[in-house]
């Protein structure tokens, strides 16, 4: 490669570098620091150093040592920052309930008397190997798989093997199928409308065909919060269908429409409805206008023609249309949010709710990991399919 | 050529694995007319991107007035260049279009519009300064163009395939145009073309090309009566190839021996040795029919074959397997399919080519 | 008239309806006196414009939008046009054509999780609560729409014009400035839109990033809609909608005369 053409390229790059830059510190990095979070857990190790020191030589079945208890207790005298200890608290807590009562006792024996202390005597339960169990792997490592196994409903048991948890604390599962059924649900349902409403946008002309395509385009243009509007102020319980349907007499009391999934549903795959017509248009235009008379030339009934010819071809825009739909809806929050119940949250919701909610970023982190992933295998499917068309037309 | 305006030395380049161009040589006088010519794929346009500087050459060296120029950027050249589809400016009138490159040398106002009125008027199309190059027509757009490319009075244009979009009346007209100004503007011009007989009729010397490399260079009669190569005579025109071997050479003159059997004069300036085999080319229009030659090589042949052409009869005929394309103007007595002619033709129309 | 046809006609009636009508039905609330959004509307007035354009919560997040979207339109197009300057090659190294796959990304991401992780390190550099905050992550789902837009008038535009204007004696960015840009002209102007919309419309990334005193429109109607529905929802929706219309007919046209134009 001679000098110019190598210039070429540092050109191009050079142009590209503000954007690349921008979309790496902006982009890449908030969703490093988000897996990051899924897996970081340096509270205990920052706070019991001397504890990760001593237990390093422990069997963790045999009693806790002498030495163990002594190195706990001066580290909790080290922790000055109540917040901190806060933190630690809510740490071991959630491997295993029982420490937010009994961390506030010792660290106050700790901090009242000077020399060493018997910590068994003075609760208990630190006679109990399991919570000293607990302590051991918080303190021994700055990484944890805990919340990318709790997001799927997977816990480490005493023994450090994985097991799944108790079925009255699964919740994520329960959100991820629900997640995925209503995603299917509304896929399915833009397919029953997109599919033949494409057929019939690609076969008519002139106005006909403005005026389909302008009423899929004009609420693709409109802010998405106006749409969520117009479906919450429709679908209320005295709004305007629910009235219709009142006054026509085909129900007495208001119908349930939204705050429940049905709402959702409606509202999603009016939604998302044009991501699924477009592609499915745009195959369909592309296929030669004198196919289907050539395919009837040749003896084939319309409906042959249309069964053999059209459908097949058609079929391709329905599997992108579905992919981006489908991809889309798995990670909806503001219609889920705004029309649904408390029982027809999306993960984005869970998600949504661990950050602000509960400021557990470790949950947070770990479920959106999941969602990312689930959306990038999606995405990696869809661009491998549209490379083939076009490489395959 | 003693004082070349233009030198290609040993050009090479290629696009990855593929060479396009290799070895080049080639040199330019000044005020010439050169086109090049050749099949699709040869290169011709790679050429001329390296001469306008879009493209820089793998290796060798280009020099233009004495100057080396192949790492000088394209706007410093000062050469100018004539698309295939005109590349005018579309959002720009046709007078802003043509003011462009005197704007670009920051001439004064007024000069600019003096010369862009000139040139327009050179081109006759004075009336349509403040149109848009989509409002033209091709020739209309073609001549801005020119126009265009001729305003700043550069030192070479060039101009790839620059009437290829336009219809065969248009285009002979753009022809005479183009030689016209050549003349008057006593411009030195490297033409691109893909068609042989606008290369013939334009140009005051067309080189040959085939996958890159030069396969003939010369004046555009020596070319068509005198091809070196037999590619080049396919090429060019219309040909009869024949092999044969030589029996004996005396003077300039080779006795060769057809496979058939005949035996045929033939006029060459090399030496052939006897035995050697070699291949002729004899152009359609030189083969009599009807008629003994007493200088020359006489055949006897049966029509096989007879299309109206016009201006012209175009028989087959076969003779002892060897098949031969005749051009024949149509006063000829009326000949039928399976007929038996005679033909002739001189030893100096037969020539032998490379293979 | 067939059956087929027949079919066709009430399918398609149909999925127009069920896609126009939400949008056309709430219209006439946006002028309703009562506070209630019911039909049938018991008496008109403008008092929800007028809440709308005056009321502090109402008036402060439309010109915190206007200001996030002109500060994100500016970024945006600006960090897009750019870079899809140094896209547009189409025989770059496989290092820019994967690039280019990624630059598509941000469209793609759901937002809960970026808003996730911009929460999160945005905190570490003092941009939440931030106007700059607010115009960096709106910025990042933006810039997507200029590089499609750009790129696509790029690709359309013939190398060989910028050719041509170089062996006529300009150099580089003469050629950019009187040639390329120019003819890109539309594509960065509806990159800019997109960019604009975009940020007008986002709500997800505004929750995690954004502070109270930068809410935006969007963001006021979110918890208008989720907290106390009122009637303004619907004279800002009425603005919405007359707005995206009215823009679309000007684009219509403006693509429109041009095309007549050329074909002149
Ligand atoms: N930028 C490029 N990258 C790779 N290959 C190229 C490039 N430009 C030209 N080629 C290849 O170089 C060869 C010669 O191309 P060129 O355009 O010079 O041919 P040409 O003689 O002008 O043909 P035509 O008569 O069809 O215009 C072709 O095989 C072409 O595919
Ligand atoms: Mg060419």
């Amino acid at each position: 490669m001679n000098a110019p053409r190598l210039s070429k390229q540092v050109i191009s790059l050079a142009l590209v570098a503000p954007l690349l830059l921008f979309l790496i510190v902006f982009f890449a990095l908030p969703l490093v620091t988000m897996m990051k979070s899924a897996v970081s857990d340096p509270v205990a190790a920052r706070t019991l150093p001397a504890t990760a020191r001593s237990v390093s030589s422990w069997n963790r079945t045999s009693p806790p040592t002498v030495e163990m208890q002594a190195a706990f207790v001066a580290d909790l005298r080290q922790i000055s920052d109540d917040q901190l200890f806060g933190d630690l608290v809510r740490r071991l807590n959630s491997a295993k309930s029982g420490f937010r009562t009994l961390m506030p006792k010792t660290r106050k024996a700790a901090l009242d008397t000077a020399g060493s202390i018997d910590l068994v005597a003075l609760d208990k339960r630190w006679g109990d190997i399991s919570y000293w169990q607990a302590v051991s792997v918080a303190a021994s490592s700055k990484i944890t798989d805990r919340n990318l196994l709790a997001a799927v409903d997977l816990q480490r048991d005493a023994s450090g093997a994985i097991a799944s948890v108790p079925a009255d604390a699964s919740a994520n599962k329960a959100i991820m199928l629900r997640t995925f059924v209503m995603a299917l649900t509304v896929t399915g349902a833009c397919v029953l409308i997109g599919f033949p409403f494409a057929m019939i946008a690609a076969s008519v002309d002139g106005w006909k065909r403005q005026l389909l395509l302008g009423a899929v385009l004009l609420p693709l243009w409109t802010s998405l919060l106006v749409r969520t509007a117009a479906w919450f102020i429709l679908l209320q319980d005295r709004g305007l269908i629910n009235s219709v349907l009142m006054q026509s007499g085909v129900t007495s009391s208001p119908i349930p429409l939204i705050f429940n999934r049905a709402g959702v549903i409606i509202a999603m795959t009016h939604v998302l409805l044009p991501f699924m017509v477009l592609p499915i248009f745009s195959v369909l235009i592309g296929i030669p206008k004198n196919l289907m008379p050539a395919a009837a030339s040749l003896g084939a009934h319309p409906v042959r023609a249309f069964l053999n010819v059209l459908l097949p071809l058609g079929l391709r825009g329905v599997v992108s249309g579905s992919l981006l739909v489908f991809m889309s809806a798995l990670g909806y929050y503001i219609t889920p949010a705004l029309i649904g119940g408390a029982k027809d949250q999306m993960i984005s919701s869970v998600i949504a709710y661990y950050a602000t909610g509960a400021a557990n970023w470790g949950m947070a982190g770990a479920l959106g990991l999941v969602l990312l992933a689930a959306t990038m295998i999606l995405y990696a499917i869809y661009l491998r399919l549209s490379s083939e068309r076009e490489t395959s037309p | 050529m003693n004082n070349p305006f233009i030198r290609l030395e040993e050009v090479s380049k290629s696009f990855g694995l593929l060479t396009v161009v290799e070895g080049l040589n080639l040199e330019i006088g000044k005020g010439e007319f050169i086109s090049l010519l050749g099949p699709s794929g040869s290169g011709k346009t790679t050429i001329l991107m390296m001469l306008a500087g879009f493209e820089n050459p793998t290796s060798g060296a280009i020099w233009a007035g004495g100057k080396r120029i192949d790492s000088l950027p394209p706007h410093r050249r000062n050469m100018g260049v004539v698309f295939q589809n005109y590349a005018l400016f579309p959002h720009m009138t046709v007078s802003q279009n043509v003011a462009f490159p005197l704007k670009m040398r920051s001439l004064p106002r007024a000069e600019v519009k003096e010369r862009v009125g000139k040139a327009l008027d050179m081109v006759q199309l004075g009336s349509l300064a403040e149109r848009r190059p989509s409002q033209l027509s091709g020739g209309q757009q073609q001549r801005v163009a020119l126009a265009r490319a001729l305003i700043f009075e550069p030192e070479v244009v060039l101009m790839d395939e620059p009437l290829g979009a336009l219809d065969k009346q248009l285009r002979e007209q753009m022809q005479l145009d183009i030689r016209d100004l050549h003349r008057r503007l006593k411009l030195t011009i490297v033409f691109v073309t893909h068609d042989q007989s606008e290369a013939l009729t334009m140009s005051d010397r067309i080189a040959i090309f085939n996958r890159g490399k030069i396969e003939q260079i010369g004046k555009p009669s020596d070319i068509y009566d005198h091809p070196s190569t037999q590619f080049v005579a396919e090429f060019i025109g219309e040909t009869n190839l024949v092999w044969g071997t030589v029996k004996s050479m005396e003077g300039g003159t080779a006795r060769v021996q057809l496979p058939a059997g005949q035996q045929v004069l033939v006029e060459t300036a090399t030496d052939l040795g006897p035995n050697s085999k070699v291949c002729l080319s004899i152009r359609p229009e030189r083969i009599k029919v009807g008629r003994r030659e007493a200088a020359g090589n006489n055949i006897t042949a049966a029509v096989s074959d007879i299309v109206y052409h016009g201006d012209h009869l175009r028989l087959i005929a076969r003779s002892d397997g060897q098949s031969l394309i005749i051009k024949t103007d149509r006063s000829q007595p009326t000949l039928s399919i399976g007929d038996e002619v005679q033909l002739s033709f001189l030893s100096s129309d037969c020539w032998v080519v490379r293979p | 008239m067939s059956v087929l046809r027949f079919s066709k006609l009430i399918f398609g009636s149909a999925t127009v309806f069920f896609l126009i009508a939400p949008l056309i039905a709430i219209l006439p609330l946006a002028f309703t006196d009562s506070v209630f959004l019911n039909y049938p509307i018991p008496a008109y007035s403008t008092r929800w414009f007028v809440e709308l354009f005056t009321a502090g919560v109402w008036q402060r997040s439309i010109i915190n939008s206007l200001i996030i979207g002109c500060g994100t339109t500016v970024l945006a197009t600006f960090l897009g046009t750019v870079g899809a300057l140094g896209l547009r090659d189409k025989q770059l190294s496989l290092v820019l054509t994967t690039i280019k796959t990624v630059f598509l990304l941000p469209m793609v991401v759901p937002a809960v999780v970026l808003g996730v992780g911009m929460q999160l390190m945005f905190a570490r550099y003092a941009l939440t609560n931030t106007y700059l905050g607010v115009i960096i992550a709106h910025t990042v789902v933006a810039v997507p729409f200029v590089v499609v837009n750009v790129l696509a008038v790029l690709q359309g535009i013939d190398r060989r014009l910028e050719q041509a204007a170089a062996s006529l004696g300009a150099a580089p960015v003469t050629v950019l400035k009187q040639v390329t840009l120019p003819l890109a002209l539309p594509g960065i102007v509806s990159g800019a839109v997109f960019a604009f919309a975009t940020s007008l419309d986002e709500v997800v990334l505004t929750l995690f990033v954004a502070g109270p005193n930068q809410r935006t429109l969007a963001r006021q109607m979110f918890s208008t809609i989720r907290e106390n529905i009122s009637p303004a929802i619907a004279a800002a929706a009425f603005v919405f909608i007359v707005g995206t219309v009215l823009i679309a007919i000007v684009v219509n046209f403006s693509r429109g005369t041009k095309r007549a134009k050329e074909v002149r």
